[in-house]
């Protein structure tokens, strides 16, 4: 480019294509026909298929322009971004209509410890205390939606101090509706809230790369049966690629539309940051049948592997050696996927599996990977760098 | 022989050779150190720290080491995030940070807030939280916040794109590192973004450092043609435009360097002229 000069700013004065942003109140008028709405269970709430999770969207406009569209469930939470994010549409949300909209945030209560079960640190106190941090932060005097962040044990579901918490905020009308959500062992908690009768929703990880489907569509069927509302997150089963180098991208509007295929999903809330994957998003308002096509690339990405370990340890119990495994694959994405080789070094030495650790199974290997890895080959790629001398790789 | 043809291709596999740091919690007199949690991938960062885990990949993310620090019934919990390089860490510490928090000299910055002492040092965004309301427990955090900075290797300077911003009206402590989609569009990313303060003006200033003066004017050239004009050839390379999404855009570039500023009106083209002229002269 060349060196400026002092003239200043080139007016352009012409409209972009996009047009000159509206103010709100015209805006709220021009919504898409033919939105599919379905409705979120015992709730009675109408949403669009498609909602936004705005977990990591630090840009108003974007959020705007999804109300525009007709996305009306806007997804955050009391963690994200340390409360930016809560921040960030409290600010925007204060210039609509209060029941133009609805907004669900979720709160984490402490001292849960890795099998998903409360301790003495789980305590009301902190939980609400959150919470009224969430409701200042978002500048409403109530969220229709407020979510227990991340149950993974059944007995959480019906843990008393967090559980009387929610109803009482229901009672007292800071809340209209109470659910939670799940990302792991989620068959089982969803099967279990449905024998409650606490819960109104349930936000849980559903897409085409699940391998525990059977157990997941039962829970959810039930679930819905019931009347809990169900949402969905993580449709695109990680981030819209197959490998961590993003050249096998997957097609997110054939996932998204595979995911609403399912009648007791209710709605979805993809995470979206850029305009072009809004308006790719949007057209799922008005049309969510899969194509023959579409049908077909879920079917071939929903059979290929991801580059790395999902830390499910399924393959733990699998292997007549007893090896991590896990820890071993995360050797291999060391190397493989940091090209960090002193890092995998440091920790196979750590591991003292040795440069053979399947040298005594000599007919096959009996680890069947959720995520279909030939874990063998990739323990035997990784375990030889153990060979090398640590010279080489300081 | 063997081990030699074997090392040489075994490297040859792995062309970028990196080093990374041991982790070895420090200790901390009076509790006991519980490290019973995996340590965290891109893949299972979620497990941690659910959805906040996008906004953490996004920037880089690599692994996370956690540590609890036990006395009683007090816990002090530790948690390592290292991510892909220094301007990345920095772009997910700012990310959660306020003005409104307590800073410290701490790494490169950190902040007290809540029972929270969190900050940034080289690769690693470092998170330390405790309940416990005892001014003890309280002192200890913060000393384990020193302990930790001390073993954690990096410099301890803020990026350097951050003393471009002039500092008139600028808000301090705002400032945030996007590293895609800034304002929403894919084909603009790795910006600075400032906020600042002009009397009764209310504006974002984001300064993107391109890999050459060619991808710069391409990456003009892409925003102007976005918002349905041509690009015009005036050779100032400064434009005013109307993003739909985005409103009025004071858009400016030098070589590989490009100032936009959000916020302000069609009429203030003087006011953005100041600052982008002062950036990118």
């Amino acid at each position: 480019m060349k060196i400026l000069s002092r003239r200043g700013f080139l007016k352009t004065g012409i409209t972009g294509a996009a047009g000159v942003a509206l103010s709100p109140a015209v805006l709220r008028a021009s919504t898409q026909d033919n939105i599919i709405y379905r409705t979120l269970g015992k709730t009675g709430m109408k949403v669009p298929v498609i909602s936004f999770g705005v977990m990591r969207s630090d840009n108003q406009s974007l959020c705007k322009a999804a109300y525009d569209k007709g996305i009306r469930l806007f997804d955050t939470a009391n963690g994200y971004q340390n409360g930016n994010n809560e921040t960030m549409l409290g600010n925007l949300f204060k210039e609509y209509p209060r029941n133009s909209f609805y907004l669900a945030t979720k709160v984490k209560a402490a001292g849960v410890d890795r099998e998903g079960k409360p301790s003495s640190e789980t305590t009301a106190e902190d939980f609400l205390s959150k919470f009224n941090t969430s409701l200042s932060r978002l500048q409403m005097d109530y969220v229709d939606i407020l979510y227990v962040h991340d149950i993974s044990n059944p007995e959480y579901l019906e843990y008393k101090p967090i559980l009387n918490a929610v109803k009482k905020l229901k009672k007292d009308g800071k809340v209209k509706f109470i659910g939670f959500s799940t990302h792991r062992n989620e068959a089982s908690v969803i099967d279990a809230a449905s024998s409650m009768e606490d819960w109104d929703v349930i936000l849980t990880s559903y897409n085409f790369q699940q391998a525990y489907r059977k157990e997941l569509d039962a829970a959810v069927k039930k679930a819905s049966a019931a009347g809990i509302g169900i949402v969905a997150m993580k449709t695109l089963a990680g981030g819209g690629f197959l490998d961590k180098e993003k050249t096998r991208p997957i097609n997110t509007t054939a996932a998204i539309k595979w995911v609403l295929s399912n009648p007791d999903i209710h709605t979805t809330i993809p995470g979206m940051t850029a305009f072009d994957q809004l308006d790719l998003n949007v057209k799922l308002l008005t049309d969510i049948t899969l194509t023959e096509q579409e049908r077909k690339d879920i079917l071939i990405a929903g059979a290929q592997p991801g580059l790395f370990c999902s830390g499910c340890r399924e393959c733990i119990p699998a292997c007549p050696a007893k090896l991590p495994v896990p820890d071993l694959m995360r050797a291999y994405m060391y190397a493989y996927g940091y090209s960090d080789t002193s890092q995998a070094y440091s920790l196979l030495s750590e591991l003292g599996t040795g440069s053979d650790p399947c040298k005594n199974c000599t007919g096959g290997c009996s680890v069947k990977c959720s995520r279909n890895f030939n874990v063998r080959e990739k323990i035997n790629d990784i375990s030889r760098l153990v060979n090398v001398p640590a010279d080489f790789l300081a | 022989m063997k081990s030699k043809i074997l090392t040489f291709l075994l490297i040859s596999v792995f062309p970028a050779l990196t080093t990374a740091q041991d982790i070895v919690f420090p200790a901390l007199s009076g509790f006991r150190i519980k490290t019973s949690y995996p340590v965290y991938t891109p893949d299972n960062l979620w497990d941690f720290i659910n959805g906040a885990a996008d906004t953490y990949l996004s920037y880089g993310f690599v692994d996370l080491h956690v540590a609890e620090y036990k006395k009683l019934k007090d816990v002090i919990k530790l948690e390592l995030y290292r991510h892909s390089d220094n301007i990345n860490a920095f772009g997910v510490y700012s990310s959660e940070r306020s003005p409104s928090f307590t800073f410290r000299e701490l790494g490169s910055q950190g902040y007290v807030a809540d029972g929270a002492i969190n900050f940034f040092k080289g690769n690693y965004y470092v998170k330390i939280k405790t309940y416990s309301k005892k001014a003890k427990t309280l002192q200890a955090a913060e000393l384990l916040a020193s302990r930790v900075e001390a073993m954690l290797e990096g410099g301890n300077g803020m990026p350097a794109m951050l003393s471009k911003f002039p500092g008139e009206g600028r808000k301090l402590n705002e400032e945030t590192y996007i590293n895609e989609n800034v304002l929403g569009h894919s084909f603009l990313s790795n910006a600075f973004k400032a906020l600042y303060e002009v009397g009764p003006d209310n504006f974002s200033i984001f300064i993107i450092q391109c890999s050459s003066p060619e991808a710069g004017t391409k990456t003009v050239n892409t925003y102007v043609a976005s918002t349905g004009i041509d690009p015009v050839s005036s050779g100032e390379g400064k434009y005013v435009l109307s993003d739909g999404y985005n409103g009025t855009i004071f858009l400016a570039g030098k070589d590989d360097r490009i100032v936009i500023i959000s916020g302000l009106a069609k009429d203030q083209a003087d006011l953005a002229d100041k600052y982008a002229s002062e950036i990118l002269e």
